[in-house]
């Protein structure tokens, strides 16, 4: 019974939410903020039952000599919350700049390493090749030479670098299409889950009951 | 000034120096690792508590809405009556007290509070909303996706192919002609295995530069903008 | 007029369209069929060199918002390596329904195999925060980042995690991913570690893959729902006891949706020939009156 009543409560909510479809209405508001705050007590559950109890205070409680060092990450992390009192707020640099710095130190090889040396190690190819046809690595070179020349601007796009900025603009238009084509498949699947959930998971949980 | 700029930044850049040096350092120098692990040991349990800030603007703003009867306010009871009950649901589940065994199933496979509430509001409600883009998406393409110049010709052309390409409807336009049926989604793949990928990789690169260098501006003290100071 | 009126016409009536669009073929079945592309067949093909001594890293990095795209995938790739009697390490890096996602869709396939032990032959550690920082130390030590389970049990404590201390003990991982996650499997753990990354990811996030996949980053990728379509088609093919879990009734699967996305491509690609063929007719009826 907790079962369908719940199918029938999320229903309701869904019927709320598209309810905007038609037109801003105050269902759609209460689907809204309870939305919002939904989420956010999600977000307190989540991150208590499964970073802080488990990483912090269960090794602070069973074994506080061995993990008194998790006092340190405690510290840091409730003095974020000085932001919102006003006169010491100034302390919560502290703990946003060690934040911050750890993560704008692994992107920062995250992204070197990562991204720029393989990406670019995967385009030093043989012009004459490729899986499909002997034109594809041409095309995929000539592609990322010309998109970048296009993305820089230092210089002016005139002249020949104007012209190689132009085909760079046109790979970026297929790209930009081909996400395009993607969106609309991803979008569309979120209706089609709702729709499913609406017209064949509530309607049969309510047949089995009547 | 030492104790609300100078030491953030010194500590942004001792902090921001750890993943890289030790990226180089780790296999090389015996013992050196132990300094990465128990920072990111930190850091994971940092990031819960930074998740949670949100919440406290949240909290802090729905409250004053509500007591200075601002447009909308009745909305904003409801958005802290979802925080509280699911929140406090978490919160007693992280405890593991009466019920609340877990965010999950219970032990003996029983639905636990905070799973119900997860099931019933937080999947239809999250799940619904982005939905909702679906029928932008439809009422956008039809009312303002115009081919105007060459390139937005391009934009079209590629995303029909991939629409086509990427459902039945490419094998059945023609499927009249020997070994039709593989033609639209053969071309698609080729598409998205070639132009698609220089086009891609050419920004992943040239955003990857520039995620880089402003990491670097970050650690270096130049770029400040994350403490609420001027750029030097 | 008429042109106008149709350029101008009711977003209402293209909701409503799409509405109809989309629940005629959930009602009524058509059947298309599902060709499989070389993105898929890669994360098939490297999950058929598996077997029961190979352990595959599951990661659940998505959320309800994009569940009826990755969790068909998320099911099928569950089901091969039950299948194959892969060993199954599951967690969860998306905080907005990660671990929930996680637990939900493991637990459904577990009760399919009765056989599989929780703890020996599979084991659910739960979501963590601090994606980035977790995947890096995960390189290090499992257990550093997960200590207990989702269930609470202490990871010393259990069989499978005996055998798993960091990453080079993982023979595959498999991102389900909504965002960037998938991403941050093939740049980090995969350029640092050296372990193979298979990503199956929303149809938004896949044109970028792309490039990791060419790249050799990612060895598979599954894109929206039609890469789960197309894992599913795989897995019914290599292993036809599977088929009528695919055609149980009122069961949502890829499959399926891939009627629904295809009559709703048609009609938004009619949408933008229709628009734009009403756009330039008015534009030369336009011009040919302006005198001169």
């Amino acid at each position: 019974m907790g079962q369908v009543l719940g199918l029938w409560i999320g229903a309701f909510l869904t019927l709320c939410v598209f309810s905007f479809l038609y037109r801003d209405n105050p269902f759609f508001r209460f689907a809204e903020s309870l939305f919002a705050g939904i989420s956010l007590g999600y977000y307190i559950g989540t991150v208590s039952a499964n970073t802080l109890a488990p990483n912090l205070f269960r090794p602070l409680f069973r074994d506080f000599p061995n993990q008194a060092h998790l006092l340190i990450p405690l510290l840091l992390g409730l003095n974020l919350y000085c932001r919102f009192i006003p006169r010491i707020a100034w302390m919560a640099r502290i703990s946003l700049a060690v934040y911050i710095a750890y993560f704008v130190g692994i992107n920062m090889v995250q992204k070197l390493q990562g991204e720029v040396v393989p990406q670019i190690g995967a385009t030093i190819l043989s012009p004459w090749g490729g899986a499909f046809t002997p034109l594809d690595n041409l095309i995929l070179i000539t592609g990322v030479v010309c998109v970048m020349v296009y993305f820089y601007f230092s210089i002016e796009h005139k002249g020949p670098v104007g012209a190689v900025s132009r085909l760079g603009i046109w790979f970026l238009m297929v790209g930009f299409g081909a996400a395009f084509g993607y969106t609309v498949m991803g979008r569309v699947s979120l209706l089609i889950g709702r729709m499913n959930y609406l017209f064949i998971d509530v309607v049969r949980a309510t047949r089995q009951i009547l | 000034m030492f104790w609300k700029l100078r030491l953030p930044l010194i500590l942004t850049f001792l902090v921001g120096c750890v993943p890289v040096v030790t990226f180089f350092l780790a296999e090389r120098v015996p013992g050196v690792s132990i300094v990465p692990t128990t920072v990111e040991r930190y850091m994971v349990i940092i990031a819960g508590f930074a998740l949670l800030l949100g919440v406290v603007n949240v909290v802090q703003g729905s409250v004053r809405r509500i007591a200075q009867r601002r447009p909308g306010w009745p909305f904003a009871i409801s958005l802290l009556a979802g925080l509280l009950v699911m929140g406090s649901f978490g919160v007693l589940s992280a405890l593991r007290v009466g019920p609340f065994q877990g965010l999950l199933a219970g032990p003996r496979g029983e639905v636990t509070p905070f799973l119900w509430m997860t099931r019933h509001f937080f999947d239809p409600l999250q799940a619904a909303i982005f939905s909702l883009l679906a029928f932008y998406i439809a009422s956008a393409a039809f009312r303002a996706f115009r081919v105007r110049n060459l390139e937005a010709a391009l934009l079209i052309i590629a995303a029909f192919l991939v629409m086509l390409g990427r459902t039945p409807l490419g094998e059945y336009i023609f499927r009249w002609a020997p070994g039709g049926e593989r033609w639209l989604p053969g071309l698609t793949d080729w598409f998205m295995a070639v132009p698609n990928t220089a086009a891609q990789r050419g920004v992943i690169i040239g955003a990857a530069l520039g995620a880089a260098s402003l990491s670097l501006r970050v650690i270096l003290g130049i770029e400040r903008s994350y403490l609420g100071a001027k750029e030097r | 007029m008429k042109l106008e009126r149709l350029v101008r016409l009711d977003r209402r009536i293209i909701y409503l369209l799409i509405a109809v669009g989309t629940l005629l073929p959930i009602l009524w079945r058509i059947g298309f069929p599902v060709s499989p592309t070389p993105p898929v067949q890669a994360l098939f093909a490297r999950l058929e060199t598996l077997g029961p001594g190979d352990i595959v890293l599951a990661s659940f990095d998505y959320g309800p918002t994009t569940a009826p795209e990755i969790t068909p995938m998320a099911r099928a790739v569950l089901r091969h390596c039950f299948e194959r009697r892969i060993r199954v390490v599951a967690i969860a890096l998306f905080p907005l329904g990660g671990v929930t996602m996680g637990g939900e869709v493991l637990g459904e396939m577990a009760a399919e195999y009765p056989a599989l032990r929780d703890g020996e032959d599979y084991v659910y550690l739960g979501y963590k925060d601090g994606t980035q920082a977790a995947m890096k130390l995960m390189g290090a030590s499992f257990a550093s980042v997960f200590p207990f389970s989702n269930a609470g049990v202490p990871v010393e404590e259990i069989p499978l995690m005996q055998q798993v201390r960091n990453y080079a003990d993982i023979d595959l991982v498999v991102s389900f991913s909504t965002n960037v996650i998938g991403e941050w499997w093939a740049n980090l753990v995969n350029a640092q570690f050296g372990v193979p990354v298979a990503v199956g990811t929303t149809a938004v996030w896949a044109p970028k893959h792309f490039a990791f996949l060419d790249s050799g980053q990612i060895l598979g990728l599954l894109g929206g729902l039609k890469g789960a379509s197309e894992y599913e088609h795989l897995l019914v093919a290599a292993y036809p006891r599977l088929e009528p879990l695919y055609e149980r009734a009122g069961v949502y699967t890829a499959m399926k949706g891939m009627d629904a996305q295809t009559v709703d491509h048609a009609i938004i690609m009619l949408f933008i020939l229709i628009g734009n063929a009403a756009h330039f007719w008015m534009r030369r009826r336009e011009s040919a009156r302006r005198p001169g």
